[in-house]
């Protein structure tokens, strides 16, 4: 692989989004693996101790919301 | 090439979707961090009258002290100065409620209860020495 990201890892496979949509449980399960990524970044947060010391946390109860918002939202989505 | 461009497109399309969902809803979960970050209050910082709001204290009626006087019903909350007061004499108890619980001076009350004015200042100052002997005898 030339680019670290080749156009095709970025997107996922039409039949999967179509699958997803229709609620098939494995396609959805491979969304969220392909989401992770950004679902864990979004939920980080910067919290400081009393020293002022920085520290980067996964705030695990926006994690689940998101997958949760997202499984929801999947299902909503036009294939046609 | 038709169906190939147009899978293509909802592979976009669901894309950004996800993406739109999510970054949606992460900003929605700050913005409700936000709004109970502005309404919350630590209960250690919370001043002492807004401490006195968090709760009330019960009524009961056995706890009430209920004089009626003439056409009016007096109520006395405070357990000692009710007892002191049922304590006093009729005539002396009447004197000091409609003076001090309903705001009547010395001349209205004498012509409510037939008396002369100093009579019933003369009647009102003793009741009040009474009174306060009682509860310093009490306490």
């Amino acid at each position: 692989m030339g680019k670290r990201k080749s156009a095709k890892s970025r997107l996922l496979p039409f039949p999967v989004i179509a699958a997803a949509a229709s609620g098939d449980v494995d396609a959805i399960n491979a969304v969220l693996k392909h989401y992770e990524g950004y679902i864990i970044a979004l939920s980080t947060r910067r919290l400081y101790d009393e020293y002022g010391r920085s520290y980067l946390c996964v705030d695990e109860g926006l994690r689940r919301r998101l997958e949760t918002k997202l499984i929801t939202k999947i299902l909503t989505f036009d294939v046609a | 090439m038709e169906p190939y461009s147009h899978e293509k497109h909802k592979q976009h399309a669901f894309d950004s979707f996800c993406k739109k969902i999510l970054k949606n809803e992460a900003l929605n979960y700050s913005s409700e961090l936000n709004r109970q970050r502005e309404r919350e209050v630590s209960l250690s910082e919370l001043s002492a009258q807004e401490m006195d709001m968090l709760f009330s204290m019960d009524k009961y009626p056995s706890e009430i002290f209920s004089f009626s006087v003439l056409n009016f019903d007096v109520e006395v909350n405070d357990e000692r100065i009710g007892e002191a007061l049922a304590a006093l004499p009729e005539e002396k108890r009447d004197i000091i409620l409609l003076h001090y619980f309903l705001g009547m001076t010395d001349g209205e009350i004498g012509n409510k209860l037939n008396l002369l004015r100093s009579s019933v200042q003369q009647k009102r100052t003793r009741a009040l020495r009474k009174l306060e002997k009682f509860m310093e005898g009490k306490a």
